[in-house]
Formats: structure tokens, C-alpha cells, sequence
């Protein structure tokens, strides 16, 4: 399957911000409709007899053009406008410091207008960034924490990890898409080679298939989680102020709102408030697959760094 | 001393309550915390209880006679919320951590120990450690609930329900996990005590 190549700062679903979904889903479902579509396309030429080395290229210049427009199909998906310096001059002269900290090109800045505070870097290289951030974030965040937040997304610039990302839905996609094609080719005895009437065999790279596409996707998952981590701890060096994403974060993802305004007098009874236990909050077992590591690990992890940059234990 | 051999379970936890006395030693070292003096036991009196009619002659006993008797001074107090506090002040912080706990105890041990709500110890923070997150001379509240059997950070910004600092509490609630303090995981378990008498 394709993919944006997108960080996004917290794709984590939160009680306080459900909508939170919208932007990634938005995003994902875009991709997958794409994908779909080239699956769709292609299967339809070799239905229709073309042969596979007609196929591959047009498959390929389709990878090529969303690869080329991908920032234009993220802006359209999630409802970002680019702004110019004269329409938003604070953000600009933010993003513009930032980006000279960096050592980058200064990124297209867009806006997306809802309340769920979020932010997003995408671009295949330094030169066609662009970096999103919701009114929402803007109206929510402190200077200092805004400017965590804007490093943390250049942070994925600098480190190129959108082109790294993309190579390596690259490299699953046409892994996923050679094995699929092995397989049609064995169930139809395309390319003019004879029917091959074992069953057996076709099972096996059918289920070879799903195998390599499913580890794949989890080595595409561990990379992202990975190179969170890493813009995180570059976002920290850059700044030197760990402890403003930690604020951010804890602010935005909302796990801070989760402490009550209810005072402990009213409890009745001792018992009374062993009510939900964990289970039902649905955490954990999202780990595994989800493009960004849990909040709390990544707080954590900013904390553990403030306190050693506090103390000089670098 | 006889409330320790009776064989109803305790309701306290001295393992958890304990943890407080090495993470205030902890912070008070790295010149993060003033020496914290005062600390308050709060419970849902009823006077049917013998020993809660009693409370100001009994605590006298359990705390001023015996060998190793804290004399911990305290201080009886009813709040406008229907709760009565114990508040307790010492020099010496060991000593009163090991009052709240025989106050709790001693209460608990006789018949009150589904009317124990939380015992709370007051810390100043003076910035010049956290300098960065903690500002000099905050105010904190470290709650240790009885039901739970551990604690939680509680800073609040004004008298009603609801004012506090949430995100301070969140960050001193890493912090102090960090210097050993048994915290309470459940963040929606933090729930406050507004207009503590001391």
C-alpha cells in the first residue's frame, strides 16, 4: 500500500480530542484510495492482456506523480492553506528562526482551521517542505511550547525522514506488488507460461505474500516510531529545552485533563470509585501499529533528558 | 505500642506511606524542597465511634505515651465539608510521617477504617533544583489516599472545586515517581482536597 510520507505530530485518539482521527484518517484514507486505485488499474491491464512490462512503468510513473505531488494531495486532504508571510507574519518569522537553527530551507507554512490542536512536516526533501499546524495547537500552546512543537516537525525535515519513509514504503510496496503478481501469475499461467495445477503452491505464495507485506509494514511502523524518538531528541539539542515538548504534548494529547475537579470528600464509600479499570481505556495492544510511540514514552523520555541536561549528565 | 498486634489488617500500607520519608530526604538534598513540618489525616468522623468521640484523649495516648512516642503536637479541626482533620506538626520529618501513620492506624484499628479518606503532607519547593519546572516557593500537597495506598501531587490554585494546576501536578507527579515516591498510576485517581486547614 502507498503512503504520505507525513509526520504527524500526535496521532494518538484522545477522550478529550476524538476528532484528532480526522486529519490522519483523512490523510490514510486518501492513500489507501490511491493504492486501491492503482491495484484496480493494474490488475485491469493484465486482465485485459497487457503485458507485464508495459504494466510496471505505468504503475511506476502513478508512484512517481503522487510522490512529486504528494505535499499538494496532503494539503487538499486535510484542508491546510499555505499562508504567506504578510497573512501570518508571527508563524512565518518562527518557523523562518527555526529553520536557520536547522541549517534548512525556509518551509512552506500552511494553516488548517479546527480546534484539534495538531501539527504535521511533509515534503520529499528540505527544499519542498512544508510544515501544518492547526489554529487549534496556535491557540493552545505557549510561544515556547509552539516553538518545541515547529522544532520537533523541522527536527523530521532536517533529518530527512520523510524520504526515508519513503523508500521504505517503497521498497514494501514493490515487494508486495512483485509477490502479487507471482501469485497471479501462478493462479492464471499468465506470460504464455503453462497452467500450474498445483494448489498447494499458490497457497504458499499466497500466504508468503501476506507475510512479507505484513512484516514489512511493521519495519515501516518501527522506523517511524524510531525516527520519532529522533526528532524528538534532535528537536531537545536544537533548543535545549526538552522539557517544552514534554509541556506540549502533555498538553495537547489531553492526559493532564484526565486528573479531576472532583474533590475526594465526595466519595461515600471506600469502593464506590473502583469503577473503570484500565482495560476499558483500549490502550496497549494499539502499541504495536501505531506510527507514533505512546505519549507517555515519549514524555517520558523528554523528561529523562531536561533532568540530564539540567544536572550536565550528557 | 497495641494498635501494631491486632489481627485485623491495617488499613494503611507502611511500605507505601514510608516512601515519602527517602523522597523528601531525596529532594531536600538536592536543595529542592524547604524541611516540610506539617502534614493532616482526614477521615469522615462519626461519633458513634468510641474512639472517634474520643479522638483528642486517645491521640494524646497514642502519641505521647510509650517509649519511642513521636510527641508529635496536633491539632483537631472540622472542615465546612463535613470531615474532620488531624493536623500534625514535627521538626522532624521522619517523626512525622510515623505519626500520620500511627494516627491512621489507630483509626483504622478501630472501627473507622472505611471512614480514613487520605493523609497529606505540605512541601515547599524552592526552585533552585527545578529551577526550570518548579517555581521558588510553591506550594504543593502530597496526598496519600488510604483506599489507593498511594500518593499524588495536589496544587491548588484557588478555594473551589476544580482550581488546580493540573500540569505542574502531572510533572511532580513524574518527578517525585522518579525519586521513589509510590504514585498513584491512575491520573483520574487524583482527586483534590479544596481549602485544606493548614
Amino acid at each position: 500500500m502507498l503512503r504520505f510520507e507525513v509526520m504527524i505530530l500526535s496521532s494518538t485518539t484522545t477522550r478529550k480530542f476524538h476528532k484528532d482521527r480526522g486529519l490522519v484518517t483523512r490523510m490514510y484514507f486518501t492513500m489507501f484510495m490511491l493504492g486501491f486505485l492503482y491495484a484496480i488499474f493494474a490488475l485491469f491491464l493484465y486482465a485485459a492482456g497487457t503485458a507485464m512490462i508495459f504494466i510496471a512503468p505505468i504503475v511506476g510513473i502513478m508512484v512517481a506523480v503522487q510522490y512529486f505531488m504528494s505535499d499538494r494531495l496532503i494539503l487538499m486532504s486535510t484542508g491546510a492553506k499555505q499562508v504567506s508571510s504578510e497573512q501570518n507574519p508571527e508563524l512565518h518569522r518562527m518557523v523562518k528562526t527555526l529553520a536557520d537553527r536547522y541549517e534548512i530551507p525556509i518551509p512552506k507554512v500552511a494553516i488548517i482551521d479546527t480546534a484539534i490542536p495538531n501539527a504535521f512536516a511533509t515534503g520529499r526533501n528540505p527544499k519542498n517542505a512544508l510544515v501544518a499546524v492547526t489554529t487549534g495547537i496556535q491557540k493552545r500552546l505557549t510561544e515556547r511550547e509552539l516553538q518545541a512543537v515547529i522544532g520537533h516537525e523541522l527536527a523530521h525535515v532536517a533529518n530527512r525522514d520523510m524520504r526515508v519513509l519513503a523508500i521504505a514504503n517503497f521498497l514494501v510496496t514493490l515487494t508486495s506488488f512483485l509477490m502479487t503478481m507471482l501469485f497471479w501469475n501462478m493462479l492464471f499461467g499468465g506470460m504464455g507460461g503453462r497452467r500450474n495445477n498445483n494448489g498447494g503452491g499458490v497457497m504458499m505464495v499466497y500466504l508468503v505474500t501476506i507475510i512479507v507485506y505484513f512484516i514489512g509494514q511493521l519495519l515501516v511502523l518501527a522506523l517511524t516510531r524510531y525516527r520519532e524518538y529522533g526528532a524528538d531528541h534532535t528537536g531537545a539539542e536544537i533548543s535545549g529545552d526538552p522539557g517544552a515538548l514534554a509541556d506540549a504534548l502533555e498538553k495537547i494529547s489531553g492526559t493532564v485533563n484526565t486528573i479531576p475537579d472532583k474533590d475526594l470528600r465526595k466519595l461515600q464509600t471506600a469502593n464506590a470509585f473502583l469503577v473503570i479499570p484500565a482495560a476499558l481505556k483500549g490502550e496497549g495492544s494499539m502499541n504495536l501499529f501505531s506510527t507514533h510511540p505512546p505519549l507517555e514514552e515519549r514524555i517520558r523520555r523528554l523528561r529523562e533528558l531536561e533532568q540530564r541536561m539540567r544536572y550536565g549528565l550528557r | 505500642m497495641g494498635w501494631f498486634s491486632g489481627s485485623k489488617t491495617p488499613k494503611n500500607d507502611w511500605s507505601a506511606m514510608s516512601t515519602v520519608i527517602n523522597t523528601e530526604a531525596k529532594l531536600q538534598s538536592l536543595g529542592g524542597i524547604t524541611p516540610s513540618r506539617r502534614a493532616g489525616v482526614i477521615y469522615r468522623n462519626d461519633e458513634e465511634i468510641p474512639f472517634m468521640k474520643e479522638i483528642k484523649s486517645e491521640l494524646n495516648s497514642v502519641l505521647y505515651i510509650g517509649d519511642g512516642a513521636t510527641k508529635t503536637a496536633f491539632e483537631i479541626e472540622d472542615d465546612d465539608r463535613g470531615m474532620r482533620w488531624i493536623v500534625l506538626e514535627d521538626g522532624n520529618f521522619g517523626d512525622l510521617v510515623s505519626s500520620v501513620y500511627t494516627v491512621g492506624n489507630a483509626i483504622g484499628m478501630n472501627e473507622g477504617s472505611d471512614n480514613l479518606l487520605a493523609a497529606v503532607f505540605e512541601l515547599y519547593f524552592t526552585g533552585t533544583v527545578e529551577d526550570n519546572t518548579y517555581r521558588s516557593g510553591l506550594r504543593t500537597y502530597w496526598i496519600y489516599r488510604y483506599d489507593r495506598k498511594a500518593f499524588y501531587p495536589f496544587v491548588p490554585t484557588g478555594e473551589s472545586e476544580g482550581e488546580r494546576d493540573r500540569q505542574t501536578e502531572a510533572r511532580l507527579g513524574q518527578d517525585l515517581r522518579k525519586h521513589g515516591l509510590t504514585i498513584e498510576k491512575s491520573l483520574t485517581e487524583w482527586m483534590g482536597l479544596w481549602g485544606i486547614p493548614f
